[in-house]
């Protein structure tokens, strides 16, 4: 098929998936009696929303809070997940059985967890802080990635492997040297799909982080779901300032993710 | 360097080493970091919440006194919970398979399209970048029945209102479809990185052989991508069963309990009724199902793996 | 006071502590941790803090972090302590504060409430007892705080657990515009609301609803739709036992009235929540409306609402055999001091400064904060009339009769929730009223024994 059609094809796609976020784009530009005008767009533009936001809340702080958080976790994750991924891909039944177990933690909801981990962060003094958010939400995205990457180390020709071997590497070695470089751009697709959820993860962040200066950016917005007279202009307001960085950056890695994905893809 | 299950014992023979290299080599150790993460994070709160499952326990007074099989009977007795059961699988298979075929359509299209996703593969993955409250609160402004923008839009071009949030059936389908329009981008990234680590050595082998785009497609690519495919069905499988903010925001489980799915239904008995010795209950029920499920899904997508070797 | 892992005396608890001991080395730790107790020493009712310098952690119900600012301000300048204020939305309010202590984080020194939960909050440890600092402190004026909540807000067994802080209740908000145009009169009994309902909605053909049910299946929204109706028709939650009445035929009545008006309602009830409720009361799209009295500051301003000076206000309805009118304790707020506190005396002296005749007027005064009145004086004094304008009548009539409590016992949650699950499957057409409040009726008192 011609890149024409198929950009024809795709294109109004695209725009069905848009209509929501153009939305939130619109609702930050209403006053509140204009929320529910039946349109896609606001009757009258209210920009008054924008600074109204930044004076009702402290959107940078939420902000820095979900990336440090967000990032953190990440590192944490990917510093669990890869080794676990080498070992689930490589070490036959052994590997196979943790795969499994690691699935099954995935399975249960955290929601009553949260008390027990309460306990535990309460216990190591890391309850309220930044720290803490950063070790729950990098333990709880570890399926994901453990789970994605190993199929990236099965992409890897085992011959590769049996070389390093041979030249004396032992397994962690071969992590490092020859794995890792060549699962690259997996790494990054599964860092990145972690970036995204614990930038978003809402349950643990409003379990475990009760002060304000430590409140990520979904507290922030879930606040405003909690007033009895929503402010959706400077909710959706929140939303675009916390989104756009993070698309930024999905689109800054997006290159070297594609570019070194054939290399490597998910299985 | 620490080593696992398989060293090499010194003295070996070159030919019984290269044999004996085709043995996986990887070290025990490398298990350790997951293995404390899975003692820590699962290990223990899954003992609590036995322990939790097993007395009576409110939110402020846990373990108090032993109740036996007091909270699963309490569980297994409340319609809403187990109608629940139902809900959340069926939610999740619609959602996670809907969220497949959609995704690995666009990533097909897109990687036939250029080898880059481009501004327009960008523009698809907004979505998956967007808090999820906001995405149910702009969902439920868009479809409110008065003063929403799609009857607003439908009413311009003179069609009939419409409001699925008002019926159970539509209410359940809304949120299956929002999930999917939340998600399938998720599909699309990891089935478009797959199909770019298609050989081209197949693909040009299958050209030989006068394969059309179709059966090149179906002979071909899909079977290559079955087990990332079967990979990505079950993380939002999963995803799926675990689904809460956007029933929280979209219809607080309603109308009725028509979308009160099993994770909305645990938050409920344990964070607004404090029941936590019935929610601990309910979530080792629901754990067990959600685990029989993706079982499955992971032996089929274990067995396409060997297959491939 | 600590929180034990077992409450003393229970039998099993060393089979439990084996069951659960055995292999749970990772637990270990935590949970005997969770029972070590590191709780504030206990309340000296007659000390006088130095409260200079001190700042108090407040955990806030986020629709009055507004009111706390205020407060903040005045505290200080009264004082020289400062606020540290944490909102939380008002769904997460109760388990936030029972997470905090039971947890033992113990990050806050004052709790704001809802008191429903209350039992929760005092049979659970999470506040400390007030009733021996309120007798130390006559300047409280305890005979100033209105008895129509100050018992419902903060006496569990016999016991104070806090100080009223923001006596909410609903009124009901008509647009005179529409009325006028349908020649109506302010609805006095249900029967005129749903009468004009129906006239509204019919003869408007969709361009305009007559009322809005409020019918979410969450407490706070359908609970008060349905606390709403069954004080106008008479009813009640519990007897002054504390026994369930809820099969009564004024409950069914109540019920089927609420039903009545649902097919003339902003479509549907049960997806309807604050969320739709209020932008459609607002832009003139819908005709009643039932919310708590802060809604009118909202209303009179041009910059969100296009029905300045087109609304009023009447008291809630009455209805069916009941002639006299009387409002419902719908939401409502009390401070207390948490056990946890390491400083329990400024903290309650905070609770007490909060709860002065001299605040509360303060609150009042300031259109923005959307408290109500706690204290009998407030109710007359000018600065009532003049915030609360055309609402005040109402409101001043509602809180010095005799509203309906809702329930407020440890296992009041739970019967919220039993609650709004069967009213929902009423809404739904599955069930019919009387059937509905049996069953409600047979669980609540299943809970209660």
């Amino acid at each position: 098929m011609s890149r024409r059609l198929l950009t024809a094809l795709l294109a109004p796609v695209a725009v069905l998936m848009a209509v929501p976020l153009v939305y939130i784009v619109s609702l930050s530009l209403r006053s509140r009696d204009d929320v529910l005008n039946g349109g896609l767009l606001p009757s009258e533009v209210f920009w008054r929303n924008w600074p109204d936001t930044f004076g009702a809340i402290d959107l940078p702080r939420h902000l820095a809070n979900s990336w440090v958080v967000a990032a953190g976790a990440v590192a944490l994750t990917l510093a669990i997940a890869v080794p676990a991924a080498h070992y689930t891909a490589r070490a036959r039944r052994s590997g196979e059985r943790l795969l499994s177990l690691v699935l099954a933690s995935y399975c249960a909801p955290p929601v009553v967890a949260v008390l027990p981990l309460f306990y535990l962060l309460r216990t190591t003094g890391l309850n309220n802080t930044l720290a803490g958010l950063v070790l729950v939400t990098g333990l709880a995205n570890v399926p994901v990635a453990v789970w994605l990457l190993d199929g990236f180390v099965r992409r890897v020709p085992q011959e590769i492997e049996e070389a390093a071997w041979l030249d004396g590497l032992g397994g962690w070695g071969v992590l490092r040297h020859v794995i890792a470089p060549l699962i690259a751009p997996g790494i990054v697709a599964s860092g990145l799909i972690c970036f995204f959820l614990g930038y978003n993860e809402l349950l643990f962040a409003l379990s475990f982080a009760q002060e304000t200066s430590v409140q990520t950016l979904p507290v922030a917005l879930s606040l405003f779901q909690g007033d009895r007279n929503i402010q959706f202009g400077r909710q959706a307001v929140a939303s675009i300032v916390g989104v756009a960085p993070v698309y930024v950056l999905a689109l800054l890695a997006q290159r070297r993710l594609v570019a070194g994905l054939s290399a490597g893809a998910v299985k | 360097m620490a080593e696992g299950a398989i060293t090499r014992p010194a003295g070996l023979t070159r030919r019984r080493a290269v044999r004996r290299a085709r043995l996986p080599r990887v070290s025990r150790w490398q298990a350790a970091p997951v293995t404390a993460a899975l003692l820590v994070f699962s290990g223990y709160p899954l003992v609590y919440l036995v322990g939790l499952a097993l007395t009576e326990s409110t939110l402020a007074r846990p373990l108090q006194s032993w109740v036996g099989s007091d909270n699963f009977r309490n569980a297994l007795d409340n319609e809403i919970f187990t109608g629940s059961l139902w809900r959340s699988t069926l939610f999740a298979v619609l959602a996670a398979a809907g969220q497949l075929v959609i995704g690995t359509g666009l990533a097909l299209a897109l990687a036939a399209r250029a080898r880059r996703l481009g501004l327009l593969g960008g523009l698809l993955l907004l979505p998956l970048v967007t808090p999820p409250v906001m995405v149910g609160v702009a969902w439920k402004l868009l479809l409110a029945p008065v003063g929403g923008a799609v009857n607003g839009t439908l009413a311009l071009v003179g069609l009939p209102a419409v409001n699925p949030l008002g019926d159970e059936r539509g209410a359940f389908w809304t949120l299956v479809v929002i999930d999917t329009w939340q998600w399938t981008p998720f599909v699309v990234l990891l089935v478009y990185a797959a199909l770019l680590g298609v050989p081209e050595e197949l693909r040009e082998a299958a050209v030989l052989d006068g394969a059309g785009h179709w059966r090149l497609l179906v002979s071909v690519v899909l079977p290559y991508l079955r087990p990332a495919l079967l990979a990505v069905f079950l993380l939002r499988l999963v995803g799926g069963f675990k689904v809460f903010d956007i029933v929280y925001v979209v219809t607080a489980g309603g109308p009725g309990a028509a979308t009160n799915t099993s994770t909305y239904e645990i938050q409920r008995t344990a964070l607004e009724s404090f029941q936590v010795g019935t929610a601990a209950a309910e979530t080792l029920v629901f754990s067990v199902m959600v685990g029989a499920v993706a079982t499955i899904v992971a032996l089929v997508r274990r067995r396409a793996v060997r297959a491939e070797r | 006071m600590s929180q034990p892992l077992f409450r003393p005396g229970t039998s099993r608890r060393t089979v439990l502590r084996g069951a659960l001991g055995l292999g749970a080395l990772a637990a270990a730790g935590p949970l005997l941790a969770a029972c070590g107790g590191e709780a504030g020493e206990a309340l000296d009712p007659t000390g006088r803090p130095d409260l200079d310098g001190v700042t108090l952690k407040v955990l806030v119900n986020q629709p009055n972090a507004g009111a706390f600012e205020i407060l903040r301000k005045s505290f200080k300048a009264e004082t020289g302590a400062d606020l540290q204020i944490t909102p939380v939305a008002y769904d997460k309010l109760l388990a936030k504060s029972v997470l905090d202590v039971q947890s033992g984080a113990g990050q806050f020194d004052v709790i704001m409430y809802w008191y429903v939960g209350l039992g929760t909050l005092a049979a659970g440890g999470v506040l400390e007892d007030l009733t021996a600092y309120i007798k130390a402190n006559p300047d409280i004026d305890t005979g100033d705080l209105l008895p129509s909540i100050y018992d419902p807000y903060t006496l569990y067994e016999g016991k104070r657990w806090g100080l009223p802080f923001d006596g909410d209740t609903h009124i009901l908000y008509y647009n005179t515009e529409l009325f006028e145009r349908y020649t109506l009169e302010a609805p006095r009994t249900w029967e005129d609301s749903n009468a004009a309902a129906e006239k509204i909605t019919k003869d408007s053909r969709g361009e305009h609803y007559g009322v809005i049910i409020e019918g979410q299946q969450v407490p706070i929204i359908l609970g008060c739709t349905f606390a709403n109706r069954l004080v106008g028709f008479g009813g009640r939650f519990l007897d002054e036992a504390g026994k369930p009445v809820l099969a009564s035929d004024e409950a069914v009545a109540a019920l089927q009235s609420v039903l009545d008006a649902a097919p003339h309602a902003l479509p549907t009830p049960l997806q309807t929540g604050f969320d739709q409720a209020l932008p459609a009361f607002l832009s003139g799209k819908a005709a009643q409306l039932e919310f708590w009295t802060d809604h009118s500051v909202k209303a009179q301003d041009p910059e969100h609402s296009q029905v300045v000076d087109k609304w009023d206000v009447v008291t809630l309805p009455v209805g069916g055999s009941n002639t006299k009118p009387a409002t419902s304790l719908d939401a409502g707020f009390a401070l207390g001091v948490s056990t946890l506190s390491k400083r329990k005396e400024a903290a309650a002296a905070f609770v007490k400064f909060a709860a002065s005749k001299k605040q509360n007027e303060a609150q009042i005064a300031d259109p923005t904060s959307g408290s109500d009145p706690i204290r009998t004086s407030t109710l007359s004094a000018p600065v009532f009339k003049k915030s609360f304008g055309r609402a005040a009548d109402v409101v001043a009539e509602g809180l010095s009769g005799s509203p309906l409590v809702w329930p407020n016992g440890p296992k009041a949650p739970e019967l919220l929730q039993v609650l709004v699950d069967e009213l929902a499957l009423a809404f739904q057409g599955k069930q019919q009223a009387r059937q509905t409040l049996e069953k409600v009726h047979s669980a609540w008192e299943k809970e209660l024994g």
